[in-house]
């Protein structure tokens, strides 16, 4: 018995041939039983086949190299494996665990499991995430360990890792490169969670892959599979909060053939201006959001081609903005909510395209995207038909990697990346804060990653090069800057313990803004002066993670230390602007962020179905005796208490979720920003199932529940003291419904 | 033909989900005058906007005006 708790995996492998087939057999490895609809995804195919009864999944093929296959089943440990050519049949034994801590991820280049990847890299479900509901997209992302979220009001929010958001953050969905005037404080992350089922954090400097500006980190976001091989499935999913009087519904239809598979989804939400604890309303915090989703892949003869599109819709009152000089914090908390537009408000707009083709080759994968990104932010400030601020931000990527596969141990990754973007004022707009300008960013990298034994060692290094021209301003002629960077990373995994240390370095050219930006930015209420002399942000951080792994329970702590020179912080001038404070771009020699994520999961052997998970996150920041970092987050302790039921009822309850998040005082403060106070936030929710295969759910559960008052260190909303929501009661009913495709032959 | 049929329908669904006929837009409409806020009723389109951009002339002079929803 105690063999069934041991956290590793048995694959063995036997070999006879089929012709134009690949079999994957999956067993229980204690109980030697089949295991009944296990998802066996091949990567080079895009293809998921459910095992049936027997647990055989059939792959049907016209001819392959060697394959990567990921195999996974609830409540076993997944299994990630190469097919060589010519291979056949492969029998996968998966080791009944409670935790699996060997998740596969993307972000870092390639599909890696997590223990053998020299990179400390979060990897969270989106269905995890949300078990107890979010409003938006920010606020799922805060609860991974070292991820906030600055928030202005409900609306817009951006992601915050270790201290560091805006331009030092990249967010990346399937690897295209969101960009979205994250300048700005009161500009949002500006596209939400439909679709997506995972999401990745890679914390600390990220350049090596991902190029200049990942001085904090990167989010990888990571689409949700298509379906099954030959089938469809259709996905609706409601929320519903008593706090905003709101909610959001979402639809995703999915249907797979044996090449070509495709999924469209859409979704829509609308908040009114949510309830403080007092019972007054936080004024103009409202907003809604539309969005949809198309993605498509086809299978050739070793290659896939995939082409997907987003688009989003946003409009975001913007809370806390006056030019009234008598304004007190009572005037943004009234006695009545709305829903409808109001004055000040953000129209947010982005479309994203995104067209790749992988070659898989016997010694090498070849990869080319190509990528497009428009994003639209027009803030309307005292009048209606006259935009204070509008700008288009049209952003082109191209995308050339090579993986090598040099010999069994060894592989090689180069690379080649290119983005050029271009930003226009709109006319009719009555104010421009940063010129019209375009930039060509080109990059170059080379990566080795070794395995030997135990250890698994990764090195690279980069090479890029930004130019800004066209600048619309008198006499500003061409900037370039340039980034040499490197990284070296090992990792020791054994059964029980994995140990990985990381050293890298990053850089962030200056953006427009803060080079130039002279001008009113009404949203976050700041009269803004550039500095056309300000040189790079240069970063190293060296990053250690260990990890403990159990059969009933897994501890890992990860310390950092983080070192910038020439950091670029806006610093108060001290003068007005036609009443609105004035502020100027100025830099620091040395900052050094320092901190630890720990986190503990415990799931105890006389309580079969519960599960508590604790996090701690901590961040210091020292600027040599100088105050230029503000908006430094506050320690963190977050309990999760989870407990599973198993129940064979039609209706019947799956799990009991308690999270209780207790956030230190802050006193780490910049020049004229004020400390914040501890606070604890208790949140719960109940997840029901009905029908026999689940088809139907019903979650219900309480944000806030204890009505607490409190103040994010990180809220946009601090200066004029707008407390968080109060008590927030929410409902969500899903319907999944999966259905096998008839008729359809093997060719499409 | 049924699935080209839904690939369609989805395609069609999904542009109409972000096609919208342009609402004309009136809001009501004000200036300040001597510290006194005078009231220029309910503006719509265009007259909302050449109110907004080049304000509200009377014989003592022009003045900026503000249109709120």
């Amino acid at each position: 018995m105690k063999f069934f708790f041991v956290l590793c995996l048995v694959f063995s492998v036997s070999a006879s041939f089929y012709g134009q087939q690949v079999t994957v057999e999956v067993f229980d490895s204690i109980r030697g039983m089949p295991l009944v609809d296990a998802t066996v995804y091949c990567v080079e195919y895009d293809q998921t086949v459910l095992t049936n009864k027997d647990g055989r999944s059939v792959f049907a093929l016209n001819k392959h190299n060697s394959l990567t296959i990921k195999v996974v089943s609830l409540g076993y440990r997944s299994a990630f494996f190469t097919v060589n050519a010519g291979q056949n049949s492969v029998t996968v034994n998966l080791m009944p665990v409670h935790l699996d801590m060997h998740e596969v991820t993307v972000s870092s280049g390639a599909l890696i499991q997590s223990n053998k990847n020299p990179f400390h890299i979060e990897s969270q479900k989106m269905s995890s995430l949300g078990v107890i509901a979010n409003l938006t997209l920010g606020e799922a992302l805060a609860k991974i360990p070292g991820v906030y979220n600055a928030a202005l009001g409900n609306g817009i929010s951006k992601p915050v890792i270790r201290g560091m958001q805006g331009m030092r953050v990249i967010t990346l969905l399937n690897g295209l490169r969101l960009e979205g005037q994250q300048w700005g404080g009161d500009h949002g992350i500006g596209i939400t969670s439909l679709g997506v089922s995972a999401v990745e954090v890679i914390k600390g400097p990220a350049s090596l892959l991902y190029g200049a500006d990942a001085l904090g980190g990167v989010v990888y976001l990571v689409d949700a599979p298509f379906a099954a091989s030959n089938a469809r499935s259709l996905e609706v999913q409601s929320e519903g909060f008593s706090n905003t009087l709101g909610g959001r519904a979402q639809f995703i239809y999915k249907e797979s053939y044996r090449k070509f598979r495709w999924f469209v989804a859409s979704t829509y939400a609308n908040h009114a201006d949510f309830q403080l604890p007092s019972g007054k309303f936080a004024k103009n915090a409202r907003f809604n959001d539309l969005g949809a989703k198309i993605n498509m892949s086809y299978t050739g003869n070793n290659s896939l081609y995939a082409l997907r599109y987003t688009t989003s819709h946003s409009v975001a009152g913007i809370p806390g903005h006056t030019h009234d000089t008598l304004a007190t914090p009572m005037t943004f908390q009234v006695e009545e909510r709305a829903r409808t537009y109001e004055l000040p408000a953000q129209f947010f707009q982005n479309h994203l395209l995104q067209a790749t083709a992988n070659f898989y080759r016997d010694s090498y994968d070849f990869l080319v995207m190509y990528g497009a990104t428009v994003n639209r932010l027009i803030e309307f400030d005292e009048k209606v038909t006259i935009p204070s601020l509008s700008m288009n931000l049209v952003n082109q990527l191209a995308q050339l990697k090579w993986q090598i596969k040099w010999n069994k141990s060894t592989k090689i990754t180069a690379g080649l990346q290119s983005m050029i973007q271009k930003n226009t004022n709109a006319e009719n707009a009555s104010d421009t804060l940063i010129p019209n300008a375009k930039s060509i960013d080109v990059g170059g990298y080379f990566n080795v990653n070794h395995e030997r034994n135990r250890w698994n060692i990764q090195a690279g290094f980069r090479f890029d090069r930004r130019t800004l021209f066209g600048i619309d301003l008198p006499n500003q002629g061409v900037v370039n800057y340039n980034g040499l960077n490197g990284s070296i990373g090992a990792v020791r995994s054994s059964k029980r313990m994995v140990f990985r240390t990381a050293l890298s370095t990053g850089f962030r050219a200056p953006h427009l803004t803060e080079l130039f930006s002279n001008g009113y930015h009404h949203g976050a209420l700041r009269y803004e002066v550039g500095d056309a002399k300000l040189s790079p942000e240069k970063a190293a951080q060296l990053d250690v993670t260990l990890e403990w792994n159990q059969a009933h329970s897994s501890f890992a702590i990860n310390p950092f230390t983080s070192f910038i020179i020439d950091y670029i912080y806006l610093e108060p001038l001290g003068v007005l602007f036609d009443g609105i404070p004035g502020y100027r771009y100025v830099q620091n020699n040395e900052v050094l962020f320092s901190g630890l994520d720990l986190s503990y999961h415990v799931h105890p052997h006389f309580a079969h179905g519960l599960h508590w998970e604790v996090s701690l996150s901590y961040l210091y920041v020292s600027a040599l005796g100088d105050s230029a970092v503000s908006m430094i987050p506050q320690p963190r302790m977050q309990n999760v208490f989870r407990y599973e039921f198993e129940s064979v009822n039609k209706v019947r309850i799956k799990e009991v979720n308690v999270q209780s998040t207790l956030m230190g005082p802050q006193n780490q403060v910049a020049y004229l920003e004020s400390p914040s106070k501890a606070y604890h936030v208790l949140d719960f929710s109940l997840v029901f199932v009905l029908g026999k295969s689940n088809q139907f759910s019903i979650k219900a559960g309480g944000r806030n529940i204890l009505n607490a008052t409190y103040i994010d260190h990180l809220s946009r909303l601090k200066n004029i003291q707008m407390p968080f929501p109060g008590r927030n009661f929410f409902l969500g009913l899903g319907y999944n419904f999966n259905g096998k495709l008839k008729n359809q032959s093997n060719e499409n | 033909m049924k699935t080209k049929q839904m690939f369609i329908a989805s395609l069609c669904l999904f542009a109409l989900t972000f096609v919208s006929c342009n609402k004309k837009q009136c809001s009501n409409c004000h200036y300040d005058k001597a510290g006194a806020e005078i009231e220029l009723g309910e503006k719509c389109g265009n007259e909302m906007e050449t109110l907004e951009a080049n304000g509200y002339t009377d014989t003592t002079g022009t003045y900026t005006v503000h249109c709120a929803h």
